[in-house]
């Protein structure tokens, strides 16, 4: 059987690694990452997870924030919908997420960087398998680079502008 | 300010419509007590003064200029530098000095996609020979060189050191001339840091008087499609009103006329992104127990990022498309 | 966004955790690293931070170096946060100037390359001091705790834990979803390692539970959902009608009347019984009860008995429960064999073990008689490990996915056990033991193992990567053949004609797919419920007032799962005996200069905590009904909520801290 990690863990010849934030509800899907790493699974070092209460805190603008900052993927986990610890702050973020969603294509962000999926306490396998799923997705769509596409237009004080066409 | 000699003001469009140079005309007779108080020195729309006029100034020269519009060629970045400098105080006036307005809804495309449907594709255009704008050119008078075209719509403040910030397409006349009077009263320091002014730090709830009955969205509808009831939230019957995520000032005047809030002074309160503020509100308010009842509400919104950044694209956190 | 606390004083402790993290990350690196950071007043490294030792050295250096910020770096923080926690409040220190970094679960344990988990941890860490600066000081607030406890299952687990809490004066609801008490024990015939009668021991522990005051019992009750936290929690129950009630005088004639026939679970499909039916002599309650699906409603059986005491018509209805605690007593299920697994369902004569026990049982459906055909000197054989301690590749998985690969526990020596009970019936058959190992682990459990070597028992131990095979025997001198290479001779190949074969199954968990998404519960890689911590605290769930009585959890044996159960009910009463829980401060408040009154947030609150003030015209947020949650700071479009200890500024910086080689200098 093919190594799943040992393909996905693989650095590109570049030295370019993925980072991707992880926005994860305390009781449900940071529950499952731990329940992944007590069951040993193994995942790509990407994934870097902050941890907040219950996903209806997961503000959109945390998201915009990761990838204006140069986070090449966002992943936002939650209790599936009836399982919310706190009865029904999921159903806010399943509005939300895939509004966000939406919003994010007309920036021209593809769908494999922005991932949102329930995950459940017990889904530790789901969790290390949406890690490996996301990190692969991720590195083969390359760098993001949010922060330097901006400085490369302008946005900035005083910046020495390059007119369109002049860009390399 | 010097009690001897008369205040400097200047206002200068950029990327702009021209509703903002209306806008302070729009403060009608108070426009005499500001010309009594203050010498215009530079203001295309209303004097002639030329650019060489203005690179002749000392710097700061002028002592308050209004800066309006986008920057996305490079002679209003050149015009942006050049008040800087013969500026003491310089401010973003209007939503696309501030955010990028609605010239940087054209950010959602590339500058390609931009000349394509201008010049060739667009149905009432006629160009047989697929000319496009060229910077420089030969004509009867020598060689002619026009403005270079940046790859994006960026904010005053991209370019250069604003001091402050009047939000609004385009900013209401009261408000703008509660600001002339602090600025001829001196209560207006010369210096600042980005520094709202003509708005408040609440949102357009605050001033709209349209009744909220806490009902859940269960469609949505744009505003040539239905009339509104009177008298009840838009946003609860389904019109797209940014008005909870757009921070007030304007009197709220669109919701008066059944007209949904299009955002034009920006976020509220502490938001730094309108439009990720308020697709995390819009989201709580939709009437779905089901992911796929959601998808399907949301599907019926045309255009979600045009209309949620409709005038901050360029203030958002991502500024536009990739 | 402002730097909440620019001069802080942080320290960073990094645990090794014996080498659970040492040994993949880097740790002193991270240390030295994260030390580099400023306001980091000291980083360094300890073996086992959660230890008395690692704790006293957190004491010790808070004083020492006067840190205002705590952060460590170990294992979950649903595992040791509130250890940290109380470690720094001894030392003086608000509990919540503290950020505890998971670098086992998420690093150490998922990740194969040290450099990127180093690197990683690294960042980690230096997100967690970052956020420590915007970190204030808050105060735990208080809930009372409803004196009363929900237990969930009422086989032995259950009905010990309801006891227990009972004699502690706690008020007790027991919900059995099965119309009759007693569970999986009242299938057995004798239990090891005593001997004596199963149903003769649980007779009296349920005659306690129903005849004591504080318990009420519901059978046929079903756990429909459950709202609220520890404390409060409120549980739906939905409770089938029985369809007999106390006036039912001749409910042999009942029973007798029903045309209806049905398989019999109780004897694991060996018997038949009728749509009303008891499940064993001497059950409990002691009268019958009607299996709805099998039900034609007919009304043979209230003609039986001259329509008294029996209702065909009745409704479900639900009850809700309020506890302040909940007891799981779930249980499980034996393993069924798949199609073809060792002959089971191609042969008949090839039979579980719990089979065999209904064989063997007196009272079971052959008055103790096993199924030999007559044979005179029968020959018997057991296959150990079925289901059990499985190999991924070697046996076949499971419709889940997976094998089981866990240890079942009960099946050696509940296997030796029955086949002591045949060779008392039958001294003159000839018993098989086929085994990968023997684990008669618990006190007094390798008698067995004993008596059965000296009874002349065989045993041949197999490879479990070549188990043994099972075919038809050509010759037709017997059943089934059974094909095994002995480890013992040197992998001789064996063949053994048998008449009868029984499969010495496992343990899997009875399916609470339910309840596990209602009580948020953590569930291991074997499918059974997951403590918090094995050993420091074995029968709490991580969700705060939900604990773990028996099976749910394990394989167990019935001395373990009531054991288990006491210490489940020993826990809970503890927990209400506090007479209040504290909760997290993570409440939202209300920034009342940037409220404007636009009551988005009014409607998102599950708990209904957000009103309008109708003075202000602002939102205003009812701290005691607060959770929370702060889904409603992420609704608010003006950042005029924020949730103590998630604010704006705690979790960006922490975003930002994650970014921070990627951001260059671009202003937001």
């Amino acid at each position: 059987m093919a190594d799943p990690i040992a393909e996905t863990a693989a650095p590109s010849p570049d030295g370019w690694e993925p980072r991707i934030i992880a926005f994860l509800c305390y009781w449900c899907s940071y529950t499952g990452a731990d329940n992944a790493g007590t069951a040993r699974l193994k995942y790509p070092h990407n994934v870097h997870i902050v941890r907040l209460m219950c996903s209806g805190r997961i503000d959109p603008e945390l998201v915009t924030t990761a990838f204006a900052r140069g986070a090449d993927g966002v992943m936002v986990c939650g209790c599936h919908i009836g399982d919310c610890h706190y009865i029904s702050g999921n159903h806010k973020t399943m509005a939300r997420m895939p509004l966000l969603r939406r919003t994010l294509e007309a920036f021209g962000i593809e769908p494999g960087r922005f991932v949102f999926e329930w995950v459940s306490a017990a889904e530790g396998e789901k969790f290390a398998r949406l890690v490996r799923d996301t990190v692969a997705g991720v590195r083969a769509l390359g760098p993001l680079d949010w922060p330097g596409r901006l400085r490369a237009r302008g946005v900035g004080h005083g910046r020495d502008l390059q007119p369109w066409g002049a860009q390399p | 300010m010097n009690a001897v000699s008369k205040a400097k003001v200047a206002m200068y469009w950029a990327g702009s419509c021209g509703g903002c140079d209306i806008s302070l005309l729009e403060i009608g007779p108070h426009l005499l007590e500001l010309v009594a108080a203050a010498d215009v020195v530079f203001w295309p729309c209303a004097a002639d003064f030329k650019y060489h006029h203005v690179a002749s100034y000392p710097d700061g020269y002028i002592d308050l200029c209004l800066f309006n519009g986008s920057v996305r060629n490079s002679e209003q970045e050149r015009m942006a530098r050049l008040l800087r400098q013969k500026s003491k105080t310089l401010v973003a006036y209007g939503a696309c000095a501030i955010s990028g307005g609605i010239p940087a809804l054209a950010n959602l495309a590339t500058p390609e996609e931009l000349f394509a449907r201008s010049y060739t594709d667009c149905p009432s255009v006629d160009n047989p020979g697929g000319v496009l704008p060229r910077t420089e050119t030969e004509s009867l008078v020598g060689e002619l060189e026009i403005p270079h075209f940046y790859p994006q719509v960026l904010r005053l403040s991209d370019i250069v050191e604003v001091d402050y910030l009047i939000p609004g397409c385009p900013p209401q006349a009261t408000r703008v001339w509660e600001v002339c009077q602090a600025f001829l009263g001196g209560a207006l320091p010369a210096r600042a840091h980005e520094q709202l002014a003509g708005c408040t730090d609440k949102s357009v709830c605050d001033e709209c008087t349209l009744e909220k009955r806490l009902v859940k969205i269960s469609g949505f509808r744009r505003h040539h499609e239905a009339i509104p009831e009177p008298g009840w939230c838009l946003l609860e019957q389904g019109f797209v009103c940014l008005g909870a995520a757009t921070r007030s000032g304007c009197g709220a005047l669109c919701t008066k006329v059944n007209m949904p809030c299009r955002g034009c002074y920006g976020p509220s309160g502490e938001a730094r992104d309108q439009g990720a503020a308020f697709i995390g509100a819009l989201g709580s308010l939709l009437n779905a127990e089901l992911e796929a009842r959601a998808g399907e509400l949301i599907d019926q919104i045309v255009d979600p990022a045009g209309t949620f950044y409709r005038f901050t694209m360029s203030d958002g956190d991502l500024k536009g498309h990739r | 966004m402002n730097d909440a606390a620019s001069g802080a004083r942080i320290g960073v402790f990094i645990c090794h955790c014996g080498g659970n993290i040492s040994d993949v990350v880097d740790v002193k690196r991270v240390a030295e690293e994260v030390g580099k950071l400023p306001g980091v007043v000291l980083s360094t490294t300890h073996m086992f931070i959660c230890s008395d030792p690692g704790q006293a050295l957190v004491e010790s250096v808070i004083k020492e170096h006067a840190l205002d910020r705590v952060i460590v770096a170990a294992c979950s923080p649903t595992l040791h946060q509130m250890t940290f926690r109380r470690a720094i409040e001894r030392a003086g220190l608000n509990q919540f100037l503290f950020e505890h970094v998971n670098v086992r679960e998420q690093v150490s344990w998922v990740t194969e390359d040290p450099v990127g988990a180093t690197a990683k941890a690294t960042r980690l860490v230096s997100a967690a001091v970052h956020r420590a600066r915007h970190l204030v000081a808050l105060d735990k607030r208080r809930i009372a705790i409803q004196p009363a406890a929900l237990v969930i299952g009422g086989g032995v687990a259950g009905l010990v834990a309801a006891r227990d809490l009972a004699q502690r004066g706690m008020k007790v609801t027991l919900v059995e979803n099965r119309p009759f008490l007693g569970g999986r024990m009242a299938q057995l015939e004798t239990v090891f390692p005593t001997g004596e009668k199963a149903r003769d021991l649980l007779a009296p522990l349920i005659e306690e539970v129903v005849s004591h005051k504080l318990i009420t019992v519901m059978t046929n009750a079903q756990v429909v959902n459950s709202e609220g936290v520890v404390g409060d929690f409120r549980t739906r129950i939905r409770v089938t009608p029985r369809g007999v009630n106390e006036r039912l005088a001749y409910r042999g004639n009942a029973i007798a009347a029903c045309p209806e026939e049905t398989v019999n679970e109780f004897d694991f499909g060996l018997s038949k019984r009728k749509a009303i039916y008891m499940a064993y002599p001497g059950c409990w309650p002691p009268m019958p009860a009607i299996d709805w699906h099998t039900c034609t409603k007919c009304g043979k059986c209230v003609w039986a008995v001259g329509g008294k005491g029996i209702e065909l018509d009745a409704e479900p209805r639900e009850v809700e429960v309020r506890a302040g605690v909940i007891v799981l007593a779930t249980g499980y299920d034996p393993y069924e064999p798949l199609y073809g697994e060792y002959g089971y369902g191609i042969f008949p004569r090839v039979i579980t073990l719990q089979q065999l026990i209904r064989y063997l049982d007196p009272e079971g459906p052959t008055g103790g008689q096993l199924p030999l055909d007559g044979a005179s000197k029968p020959r018997i054989g057991f296959i150990y490990c079925v289901g059990a301690r499985q190999i991924e590749g070697v046996n076949q998985r499971q419709p889940d996915g997976k094998v089981k690969d866990y240890c079942a526990r009960t099946c050696c020596t509940g296997a030796l056990h029955a086949a002591l009970t045949i060779k008392d019936h039958h001294p003159d058959a000839t018993i098989y033991n086929l085994y990968q190992d023997v684990r008669t682990y618990g006190r007094g459990h390798e008698a067995y193992y004993e008596r059965a070597s000296e009874s002349g028992a065989l045993f041949l131990r197999f490879d479990p990567r070549h188990p043994p095979r099972v075919e038809k025997n050509p010759r037709g001198d017997s059943p089934v053949v059974v094909q095994v290479q002995d480890l013992l001779t040197d992998r001789l190949d064996v063949e053994l004609p048998l008449d009868l074969l029984v499969l010495a199954t496992g343990v899997v968990p009875h399916d609470i797919s339910e309840l596990v998404g209602m009580y948020r519960c953590a569930v291991g890689y074997d499918s059974f419920l997951l403590e918090v911590h094995p050993k420091l605290r074995p029968v709490e769930l991580a969700v705060s007032g939900v604990f773990l009585a028996g099976c749910c959890q394990g394989p167990m044996d019935i001395t373990e799962a009531a054991g288990a159960a006491s210490a489940a009910a020993s826990k809970a009463a503890a927990l209400i005996a506090q007479g209040q829980v504290e909760m997290d401060p993570f409440t939202a408040r209300v920034n009342e200069a940037l409220c404007t009154g636009c009551q988005t947030c009014l409607g998102v609150c599950p708990y209904t905590a957000i009103t309008r003030d109708p003075v202000k015209r602002i939102a205003n947020v009812n701290q005691a009904l607060c959770t929370g949650c702060g889904t409603c700071a992420a609704a608010c479009p003006s950042k005029a909520i924020e949730q103590a200890g998630f604010t704006d500024a705690q979790v960006l910086s922490e975003v930002y801290a994650l970014l921070a080689d990627r951001s260059g200098a671009v202003t937001a």
